[in-house]
């Protein structure tokens, strides 16, 4: 097998350059030369040995690694090949000009954390400025409301300030857009797995505004990188640092009185990054270990962001050269810094590992790397991106699989989604249709299907969240469960069939849907024949005679767009 | 005519009746002791929780009006305790403690011995993040950030019967609160009105649409779908008997025209529709008083107001239902002993819950509040949590619910259950 590799790798590289290889896999450079060319990768996805045509295997690969399969494009993964469809989605890096030009009306996206402080900054901060350059008197508060406000509105005018639930609209309004018209749906897609994964919330005041940025610089372009890395640039960001405290752990302090700051270990990262990010719960540390891996990670904070947070900390950091920061064993990385100060310079062990006594960074640096690696890891992650991605509960011979090429290839996350693709598990009658759709993933994927065309992504936003998701504002680490039962019962359900009429009525503002466009402007001679042509491009390659039978006469005479809501609102388009 | 016996329609339980809910035979619990069944369970108590966001000051609420060190660290924050001066007074409960005038629908119940206060609640971490410290106080592991599910959710799980409906568990709430995450059944909404089929400016076509998609829910493979599709419909047809707009509350109750007052009356519906209720979960907002906090008027006094108006009409609405109910009021901590330099007051420890039902132990403060001098204070400056949250929560899950298992409610936990509620 090996031979056959490296043969291939010779081929390929012999073929002008084209090509490079990632790992052991080949990707193209530029996908508009394998669009032409059509060079199968080197794996095989054993779908006919399924028993699966080759239209209901791309079907079926469009329902998992997309939102949701745009109208003719079945036909379209066919003709270019399954293998090389999804070699072209790990390689991510389609150009994106729809999604570009739709996202440039939303000015705060690009914004450092830096930016987004001295924008947007906190409600509560706004006032302190405020009193602080003496714009605002502290003992008027209480007198007048009303004119405070006015005084504080002029204010933040005045300083370009903007409030910060336009930073967070602009963020949930990119997502829905990215979902509904990315090209690399599969970025799309893992992102947000990742996300969820590595779960930080709008919720929480402290990380909030951070969130923007961590979504951006350190999920997306590593959501199809190496393991490893991605946990590190978490452990390191802003928002993570803020959202499970460790900004604020540090070896313990004698003698502290201060009754403001909150001195000393604190485990909740350490523990978290255990249990939900790496090990799993019964991936065997022990509550010592947390401890140890506490004192670890002591001294890992946040880099003052923002002149407010500046002029209260940094004036004297910003006295130092990085030179001088990092004689001193401190370590300024973008927003990130290591207060060598705080840091408990003491022996631990973690899983059995020591770590000397006097480490500083570094340290830390080295229990991720070996987090990362562990088979308990290979294998909690493997399990989760298998029931992202086969069934809830996935079989054990294909999570060993997975966690074996995790282990062999370094956690690379690509290798690993190969190696799930690639096996018989995927393919089989018990995969088919067995995951539920989450509410953004019925949301997203009709609008898909209807070529809608999202004007304003607010109120599609509201729709996801009265089903039950409201993305970026899950309070807890956990992220949410990924599985059927969390998202169906009695009142969601309900909301999913209703929002299925609300958007084929065209009662949902700002998203403008044609059903008779995606018939060629004609409009169906009878229910039964809606049924069938909608039925086709909701639900690509799935049987809907039964469904046709039973419905087709009670909508004799009832409206085009009360079939087409009908069938989102039907059992089989919760399932993908 | 759809009847709460609809739930067992289609289930292999209906064959035994509703009369052997109690001694289910073996191989029946041991199906449903793995996922509970989805039929009626009568259950008759309701434990109904309102979580005050934002962190309420409960010395504000609840004051220790003859304590000077008090007096002295709120010079503009403090309420008379005699009536006489310039705007209302506190009302004096026992001699020590003096309930905030916009509490004043509390004090007959309070008299009525149903009230029961607890003073110096809170949690034992000292996190004065509101973030944190409701993500603790709602999942019930104040210094586990990774427990999955909310308290509220395992006391669900912990229910002693079998059986459950789909309003076993509902928070007027537009999203599921963090205490009812988990893996048992329960429903967020934040208008019982929602609960149908809706087709705007098209009522006709909603039901030819309703009609189709039970047909489809219920011809599709046996499973979560068709179950949960199952139980919607008849959740809907349940509810549209009700004449849900027209609601007329009882004994002249009038609900506050706010969210909270809304909820509450929405939540009587359900009790008194008896579609099997035992938890629901609403929340009051804004508590969060850094600025211009009021003393009898002003933000407080309007909250305060508002929490209690809503709770006494929902009192006087159960009528005859008041026997089943206890409600049970949170929030996160309480606030700073002094004011701050905007008229208000900052994060602070102890805070004060309310609890209401004929069943509580009430006409009495609870907690041990020291005399708030400076060396008495949590970090020299808040008032000390001495009574556990989890001690006040388990005793009423307890005593309301029978839910006794601690170690599943209250998981790290140990103490012992404080005496709120009356024995036996």
């Amino acid at each position: 097998m090996k031979v056959v590799i490296k043969m291939a790798a010779v081929v390929l590289a012999a073929m002008g350059g084209y090509f490079l290889l990632s790992g052991f896999m080949a990707v193209p450079v530029s996908p508009h030369v394998l669009s032409g060319t059509r060079i199968p990768p080197l794996y095989h996805f054993p779908y006919r040995q399924a028993g699966l045509t080759e239209r209901q295997a791309a079907a079926h690969l469009l329902s998992r690694f997309t939102y949701g399969a745009r109208p003719g494009e079945v036909d379209a993964v066919v003709q270019m090949g399954l293998e090389s469809w999804f070699a072209r989605q790990l390689e991510a890096s389609l150009p994106d000009d729809s999604v570009d030009r739709r996202l440039t009306q939303y000015d705060a996206l690009t914004l450092t954390n830096e930016e987004v402080a001295n924008t947007y900054p906190r409600n509560g901060q706004v006032l302190r400025m405020a009193i602080r350059d003496g714009v605002i008197d502290k003992d008027s508060v209480k007198v007048d409301r009303a004119a405070y406000r006015d005084v504080l509105q002029n204010y933040m005018q005045e300083k370009g300030y903007k409030r910060e639930q336009e930073l967070f609209r602009q963020f949930c309004c990119q997502k829905m857009l990215r979902a509904a018209y990315s090209e690399n749906q599969l970025l799309e897609v893992m992102t947000d797995f990742w996300f969820n994964h590595f779960n930080v919330s709008i919720t929480k005041n402290d990380c909030a505004e951070f969130i923007p940025a961590y979504e951006r610089d350190v999920i997306r372009p590593n959501a199809l990188g190496r393991f490893n890395e991605l946990l590190l640039k978490t452990a390191k960001s802003p928002a993570m640092l803020y959202y499970l405290d460790n900004f604020i752990s540090s070896a313990p302090v004698q003698n502290d009185t201060s009754a403001q700051r909150a001195r000393g270990l604190n485990e909740n990262y350490a523990r978290e990054v255990m249990e939900l990010h790496t090990l799993g719960v019964d991936g065997g540390y022990t509550q010592q270990d947390v401890t140890e891996a506490a004192r670890v990670l002591t001294g890992w904070g946040v880099y003052p962001i923002g002149e407010f947070a500046k002029a209260g900390r940094a004036a004297q950091l910003n006295r130092w050269t990085d030179e001088q920061i990092a004689r001193r064993g401190f370590v300024h990385d973008g927003d990130f810094f290591f207060n060598a100060n705080r840091h408990d310079k003491g022996e631990k062990v973690v899983l059995g590992h020591v770590f000397p006594a006097g480490g500083g960074y570094q340290e830390g640096v080295d229990l991720l790397n070996m987090l990362a690696h562990q088979p308990a890891t290979a294998k909690f992650i493997s399990r989760k991106i298998a029931v992202r991605f086969v069934s809830d509960d996935p079989p054990a011979s294909l999570i060993d699989r997975m966690a074996k090429t995790f282990m062999e290839r370094n956690g690379d996350i690509r290798q690993v989604l190969i190696t799930m693709v690639s096996a018989p598990e995927f393919w089989s009658p018990l995969a088919l249709r067995e995951k539920t759709k989450s509410p953004f993933e019925v949301a997203i994927g009709a609008v898909r299907a209807l070529n809608g065309d999202i004007r304003q992504p607010m109120p599609l936003y509201n729709w996801v969240t009265r089903m039950g998701e409201k993305e970026y504002y899950y309070m807890a680490p956990t992220g949410y469960p990924d599985r059927g039962t969390y998202w169906i019962n009695t009142g969601s359900l309900l909301n999913r069939m209703n929002f299925g009429l609300a958007l084929a009525e065209g009662q949902i503002p700002g998203l403008q849907i044609n059903l008779l466009a995606l018939n060629n402007g004609h409009e169906p001679e009878s229910a039964e024949a809606a049924l069938q042509v909608y039925g086709r491009i909701l639900l690509p390659e799935r049987d809907l005679t039964a469904t046709e039978k039973r419905v087709g006469p009670m909508l004799y005479d009832k409206g085009l767009a009360e079939t087409v809501g009908i069938i989102i609102g039907s059992p089989e388009f919760q399932r993908r | 005519m759809i009847t709460r016996r609809g739930f067992l329609k289609g289930s292999g339980l209906a064959l035994f009746g509703v009369g052997l809910m109690g001694g289910i035979p073996g191989f029946l619990a041991e199906a449903a002791a793995r996922d509970k069944r989805l039929m009626l369970y009568k259950g008759k108590r309701v434990l109904v929780c309102i979580f005050q966001r934002g962190a309420m000051d409960g010395l504000m609420a609840v004051t220790p009006f003859s304590d000077t060190w008090l007096q002295a660290a709120r010079p503009g924050l403090s309420l008379p305790a005699v009536a006489g001066g310039r705007g209302s007074s506190l009302i004096d409960l026992d001699g020590r403690w003096g309930l905030h005038p916009g509490l004043k629908a509390f004090e007959p119940l309070f008299r009525e011995g149903r009230l029961g206060i607890v003073h110096g609640i809170g949690s034992p971490n000292n996190t004065r993040s509101h973030f944190d410290a409701q993500d603790y106080m709602e999942s019930g592991t104040p210094f586990n950030k990774g427990t999955a599910s909310g308290w509220l959710n395992r006391a669900v799980g912990l229910l002693g019967h079998d059986t459950l409906t789909p309003f076993t568990a509902v928070s007027l709430t537009p999203a599921l609160p963090r205490s009812f995450y988990g893996e048992h059944p329960t429903v967020a909404i934040s208008n019982l009105q929602d609960f149908a089929i809706q087709l705007k400016g098209n009522p006709a076509g909603a039901n030819v649409a309703a009609k189709s998609f039970e047909e489809l829910y219920d011809q599709t493979s046996p499973g979560l779908l068709h179950n949960a599709g199952k139980e919607s419909f008849e959740a809907m047809k349940l509810l549209q008997q009700a004449d849900l707009r027209n609601y007329v509350p009882a004994n002249g109750a009038v609900y506050p025209n706010s969210p909270l007052g809304n909820s509450l009356r929405q939540i009587a519906q359900l009790i008194k529709m008896d579609v099997g209720l035992e938890v629901a979960f609403t929340e009051s907002n804004g508590w969060d008083t850094h600025f211009n906090q009021g003393t009898d008027n002003g933000i407080f006094a309007r909250n305060v107001a508002d929490l209690s108006n809503s709770i006494a009409a929902f009192w006087r609405d159960l009528d005859a239902n008041q026997d089943y109910v206890t409600v049970m009021t949170m929030t996160e901590f309480g606030r700073t002993v002094h004011q701050n330099g905007t008229g208000g007051t900052d994060h602070g420890r102890g805070s004060c819950n309310f609890i209401l039902g004929n069943n509580v132990a009430g006409g009495k403060v609870y907690g041990n509040v020291p005399e708030l001098a400076m060396e008495n204070l949590e970090d020299g400056r808040d008032l000390p949590v001495t009574t556990d949250f989890r001690s006040v929560f388990s005793a009423v899950a307890d005593a309301h619910l029978r839910i006794s298992d601690d170690k599943v409610l209250f998981p790290d936990w140990v103490g012992s259950k404080a005496g709120v509620m009356k024995v036996g």
